[in-house]
């Protein structure tokens, strides 16, 4: 073992060595670029034996992922924001083909309009697509998702791909320690790839992905994902024994952070789960009982612990980097649905959304959220997502958008008259073609 | 724990000079944490880069806008208000500066923190014959001003950074002699805990009309606004005596930046001019100079 300093990105490619990969479909995408480099470099140079291949776009990049997978090669793949989006069929295709594979995820926010920092609506558009899916907060935590994701892909309870999710710029750009373990162990924890039941080769022909057209049969495949995604809880369980006797580090599907006697608690995920533990530390050095829970697997929903975890308290916020235009934040609705059934559920439970695009979270929005929760009680009536945001960052938007407008004096009149309207536009018509007919 | 903000120009190494000082203060034994944001993606412009330096977990994460340190690798960017070069001063410990004498900056701009100075550029120009890449000197400042990091460590960061990076080892040397010069000079910071966040007011995003709920810009032309001419490195400088009015510039002219007055003399827009020098390589009499743009280089 050896403790270095690596960004996200570069323990994501970390990862993938130490998975002793066969195959690496590839095709770059701010923030997720330097994975890749990384990987070529490393391919280059002759350190990486798996083969690396660049793609015309993260459509064909996923399916070729998915085709490698289903002919036993241990495969890895990465992208972000846009990318996923463009791959997003290709998801949904090579998951139902049931084979397991990891991919990262650079968390970005989405277009329109179009960024660089991160947010969760990426990676959450793909939470439906029938991939085991786990939401880092530190580099190591990067590293040590990717091994597991393997174990857990691979395994013929599960056999389904796996994402893991870093969040770009706080984790992707950021460095920080990080023990890149031995080879050897991560042999001891990762066997080579058994794919008895896939290995498709030419002198063993199958028939992938058919078609299937009667509704009870398809059903039949579609419900065997959900199954296989709810199995991959105990996989994951047995796969954290393991590799916490090996390397001496242990991850649950959702992470307590000075919850024992907690009144209230806060939810989030990703790397800014550590500002909120930053906050509850100080509210714990005020006297406040608070503590944080932070999802780190995300798919199969880990329903049953979150219950049992917040079973007893008296509020709970979730603190949202996602949000569901309608719905408001994604795990609020869903933790509100675990809940449902829990006897002694938190009497509040209240939904917050930020971090959006990379929006930072300060001290004073985390002190607002626990002034929320200390004055909400049981039988208020349901209230909407609050978006956070500080006056003075409201007050920068509002510059912005003014620089935006057009001085109304330059506004020419428009046409309002459906008639004039048309011939308006007939007339440009035939001005941008210079007369010619 | 201490938070150290670099602020410099593309180009000037503050994102190696980050990586330096993490580097540095992962080898003396603490808790680190280095990155970089990238904007505009380019020589020249405006860069900052963090360090978090802790005996404890860091429980932080991205930008720092309230620094203990601030480290400043060109002085030029005091008057880009965008690039936030003061933002958070009122906590910060120290401020470092790359030039012979902080007096007259601290009194034109106002600035809070003790000032330490170091003439970077200037070191760097003596061994190295040319004012390159400054992150070894601005890291030493930074590391220096910390108090918490050996020169050993320094050097054995400078060394590891540098390896990474496609240079000679001849100017691996001169770099870690241009870190220990900058390391020797300073002194360590006195770094006080200066209260932070206090509590600031939320707002309520209410509903707006399309105009100001999509991302358009109906004042087109706006960009004109942005004022990217202070990314430039050279400036270039026409000679109107050698001029032929040909006009090449005016049309090579990436930007736009270019006009030709009443005789076809061409007009450099040193607001939007970004110091390609396109006009100097394609004027046939060789009729446009460099001048350098800041003393950093």
């Amino acid at each position: 073992m050896s403790r270095q300093l690596l960004t996200g990105n570069a323990a994501a490619a970390w990862g993938a060595r130490l998975a002793d990969v066969d195959y690496i479909p590839a095709f770059p995408i701010t923030p997720q670029t330097e994975i890749i480099e990384t990987l070529a470099a490393w391919s280059q140079a002759g350190e990486l034996p798996g083969r690396f291949v660049t793609f015309d776009g993260e459509h064909s990049m996923l399916t070729a992922a998915g085709a490698a997978a289903a002919a036993g090669a241990r495969t890895f793949t990465a992208t972000s924001s846009q990318g996923l989006l463009f791959g997003m069929e290709s998801l949904y295709t090579i998951s139902g083909w049931r084979v397991p594979l990891v991919l990262v995820n650079v968390s970005r926010g989405l277009s329109a309009p179009i960024t660089l920092g991160p947010d969760h609506n990426d990676v959450l558009a793909a939470r439906d697509a029938g991939f085991v899916q786990i939401h880092a907060e530190t580099c190591q935590e990067v590293l040590d998702s990717i091994l597991m994701g393997y174990r857990i892909a691979e395994d013929r309870r599960v056999s389904v791909p796996v994402l893991v999710n870093l969040d770009g710029f706080y984790l992707s750009f950021t460095r920080e320690p990080v023990d890149v373990p031995d080879e050897a162990a991560v042999r001891e924890f990762l066997p080579p790839f058994d794919f008895e039941h896939l290995g498709f080769r030419a002198s063993r022909p199958i028939a992938q992905g058919v078609a299937v057209l009667e509704g009870a049969t398809y059903s039949h495949f579609r419900y065997q994902m959900h199954r296989a995604i709810q199995n991959a809880a105990a996989v994951h369980a047995e796969a954290t024994v393991e590799f916490s006797r090996l390397f001496g580090r242990s991850y649950a599907a959702i992470e307590q952070y000075r919850v024992e006697d907690a009144d209230t608690v806060l939810v989030m995920a990703g790397s800014f789960a550590a500002k909120g533990k930053a906050a509850v530390d100080q509210w714990r050095a005020d006297g406040r009982r608070v503590g944080l829970l932070r999802l780190r697997v995300v798919r199969p929903f880990p329903a049953a612990e979150l219950a049992a975890a917040l079973s007893g308290r008296r509020a709970v916020g979730v603190i949202d980097q996602n949000l569901s235009p309608g719905v408001g934040g994604i795990f609020c609705q869903e933790l509100a649905a675990a809940l449902y059934s829990v006897p002694d559920r938190p009497p509040v439970l209240r939904s917050f959304v930020t971090g959006l695009g990379g929006k930072d979270i300060s001290q004073s929005e985390f002190d607002h959220v626990l002034s929320v929760l200390d004055a909400a009680q049981s039988g208020d009536p349901v209230t909407d997502t609050e978006l956070l945001m500080t006056a003075a960052e409201w007050q920068q938007v509002q510059g912005r958008l003014a620089s935006a407008r057009r001085p109304v004096e330059d506004n020419a009149p428009l046409p309002t008259d459906s008639d004039d309207v048309r011939a308006a536009v007939r007339a440009e018509f035939e001005d941008a073609r210079g007369g010619v007919s | 724990m201490i938070r150290i903000r670099f602020h410099g120009r593309g180009g000037h190494g503050v994102k190696t000079a980050s990586r330096i000082l993490g580097t540095a203060a992962f080898l003396a034994g603490f808790e680190t944490q280095d990155s970089p944001v990238y904007g505009a993606e380019r020589r020249g412009a405006a860069v900052t880069a963090f360090a978090r330096i802790s005996e404890t977990p860091i429980r932080e994460r991205g930008m720092i806008a309230q620094p203990d340190l601030i480290v400043l690798a060109d002085d030029t960017l005091l008057n880009d208000p965008a690039a936030g070069v003061l933002v958070g001063q009122e906590t910060a410990s120290a401020i470092f500066l790359n030039a012979a004498d902080p007096a007259p900056l601290v009194a034109q701009y106002h600035i809070a923190p003790p000032a330490r100075a170091f003439d970077v550029t200037a070191r760097t120009r003596e061994l190295l014959g040319r004012p390159s890449a400054l992150s070894a000197g601005v890291a030493s400042a930074a590391a220096k001003l910390c108090g918490c990091i050996t020169e050993a460590n320094l050097e054995a960061a400078v060394r590891e950074e540098f390896s990474h990076l496609a240079v000679s080892p001849d100017a691996v040397t001169k770099n870690v002699e241009i870190a220990l010069s900058v390391f020797a000079a300073l002194e360590p910071a006195v770094l006080s805990d200066v209260p932070r966040a206090a509590t600031a007011e939320m707002a309520r995003v209410p509903y707006v009309d399309p105009v100001l709920g999509a991302s358009t810009v109906y004042n087109s032309g706006n960009a004109e606004q942005r004022h990217t001419g202070a990314w430039r490195v050279e400036r270039p400088v026409i000679d109107a005596g050698l001029c032929t009015r040909c006009g090449l510039c005016f049309v090579e002219c990436p930007d736009g930046a270019m006009s030709l007055d009443a005789t076809g003399l061409p007009l450099v827009d040193y607001d939007h001019c970004k110091g390609c020098m396109i006009c100097s390589h394609v004027c046939p009499v060789d009729a446009i100079t460099h001048q350098p743009e800041t003393a950093a280089w």
